[in-house]
């Protein structure tokens, strides 16, 4: 156990800087873009009113200024798309930069006097830590954005939104930001087992190479099968005669197993197939 | 003791060793011998169970490799393995905190033997001075074996020189060590053990003294009448 904690500490502090780099362009870009849109926003607030255009009037034809309007937009988007995307890189990079660094760190690693199952899981903690770390973090930079864009747009032309309505009102973070506890098992509970059917995907091509990449894709189309299964049952043979509660009951059971699944045959892979 | 008893690999189809098997003995300098691509590198990566092998068996002490035995052997590679990131201190703590084995004090010692900087970074080291920091973080371990892959392949003389210090010094003292090169002069004298490889079989296996008493010659000599005979 501390053995496991000091290799995920470890992991941790090789993706600091890059970590800390991922969150001040999302920090910064997503600032310059309230600030940008609320000034276009007053901009055109004040021609209007220039014009003789009372304040209602101007809500009628211009809108009011929501939060949700900067979600819309590349600049809010693209640093939360980058921040995905980055993550989903180092899933991958996580294993091959220890193979494929300037120095093969990956000896030092499998000399380690402990489970090298250990350097599996420190590496899928690492990854979800790091997941939940942007997820908390994008709460906090919403509330302070949506405190920026108060200073500039005044209350008459504001909606006020708290931020269950503006996470509500973003199609794909609801799927980061679950309302229920129970979503929350479901979202981030399919995320880490795709990890972890990654990771053994990742280790079946490190064992085997190029074979390893043919067994990587047929253990996550297997995983797939397995995992969805009952929801194929459902809708093929049974034909709805499932309650919505066993159905979802009978895929945490498919998601253990593919997850138990995983963990057996990278436990299997590590200690007996693996080569740096 | 390290027995390799009757070991191959192949990597596709081509067979690297072929039922090699040899035994290097507590307190003994065993040297494997062999041009390159003969299996010397693949049978270190395979005690250390960081390469599978397709038949065979390999026992430390009477047992298979598991997880307690990396704080009673360690394997010195040809190139360094830990982070270009790291500062020499940085790589010793990461060393300290993961073996109960590792001895501070003689790793202090052999700072001051090789006459390192510890807040240089890896990246920044010559090849001499990243091969003596190699040797720093595996010797630094208080194990009974070491495997050591070519330790002075590509540096200069004087490091050379440094780092065959080593193998007379109290460093290597009472330990068993497996060693690969092809510099064989810089040790020759200090050598047990001498294991002859060619294409992924053992040719000869011969205890150095009883061969430089008896028969009168070197190892370089037994390796000209087994290899260009």
């Amino acid at each position: 156990m501390k053995n496991y904690l000091k290799l995920t500490n470890f992991e941790l502090s090789r993706f600091f800087k890059l970590y800390v780099v991922l969150i001040g362009l999302t920090l910064v870009m997503q600032t310059v873009g309230i600030i940008w849109m609320s000034n276009t926003y007053m901009g055109s607030v004040e021609g209007l009113l220039l014009e003789g255009n009372t304040a209602e009037l101007i809500k009628m034809n211009l809108g009011t200024f929501s939060f949700s309007t900067l979600t819309t937009s590349l600049l809010f988007s693209g640093p939360i798309i980058i921040c995905i995307a980055s993550l989903l890189i180092y899933v991958f990079l996580i294993w091959y930069r220890d193979w494929f660094g300037k120095n093969t760190f990956v000896y030092r690693l499998f000399m380690l006097p402990t489970a090298r199952m250990n350097l599996f899981f420190a590496k899928a903690t690492s990854i979800f830590l790091m997941v939940l770390g942007l997820v908390s973090l994008q709460l906090v930079f919403i509330l302070i954005e949506s405190q920026i864009a108060k200073l500039i747009v005044p209350t008459t032309y504001m909606e006020s939104q708290n931020l269950n309505q503006i996470i509500n009102g973003f199609d794909y973070m609801r799927v980061l930001y679950p309302t229920t506890l129970i979503e929350f098992l479901i979202n981030y509970g399919i995320g880490f087992m795709a990890v972890f059917v990654i990771f053994t995907g990742i280790l079946f091509e490190r064992s085997f190479r190029l074979k390893g990449i043919l067994f990587g894709i047929l253990f996550a189309g297997i995983s797939l099968f397995v995992f969805i299964s009952p929801i194929l049952l459902q809708v093929t043979i049974l034909e709805g005669f499932f309650y919505p509660v066993e159905l979802f009951i009978l895929m945490v059971i498919t998601g253990l197993i593919v997850i138990a699944g995983s963990v057996w045959i990278s436990n299997y892979l590590l200690n007996k197939k693996i080569r740096v | 003791m390290i027995e390799v008893k009757d070991i191959t690999k192949r990597f596709g189809r081509k067979k690297i060793l072929n039922g090699v098997s040899f035994t290097a003995n507590k307190g003994e300098i065993t040297c494997l011998i062999g041009i390159n691509g003969v299996g010397k590198t693949t049978i270190l990566n395979a005690i250390m169970n960081l390469t599978p092998i397709n038949r065979g068996e390999i026992l430390i002490d009477g047992e298979k490799i598991r997880k307690e035995s990396y704080e009673r052997i360690t394997f010195i590679p040809d190139a360094i393995t830990m982070l270009p990131s790291m500062k020499i201190s940085d790589a010793m703590q990461f060393m300290a905190d993961f073996y109960q084995s590792w001895n501070q004090k003689r790793a202090d010692e052999m700072i001051e033997f090789f006459k390192l900087d510890k807040n240089d970074r890896l990246s920044t080291l010559s090849k001499g001075n990243s091969a003596k920091v190699n040797m720093l973080l595996g010797l630094a371990l208080d194990v009974d074996y070491l495997l050591m892959d070519e330790p002075f392949s590509g540096i200069d003389i004087f490091s050379r020189e440094q780092i065959a210090d080593v193998f007379t010094s109290h460093l290597v003292e009472n330990r068993s060590v497996i060693i690969t090169t092809h510099e064989i002069s810089d040790i020759e004298h200090l050598i047990d053990k001498a294991v002859l490889l060619n294409d992924g079989v053992v040719l000869r296996e011969f205890n150095a003294e009883e061969v430089r008493e008896n028969e009168g010659k070197s190892i370089i000599d037994v390796m000209r009448e087994v290899y260009q005979p």
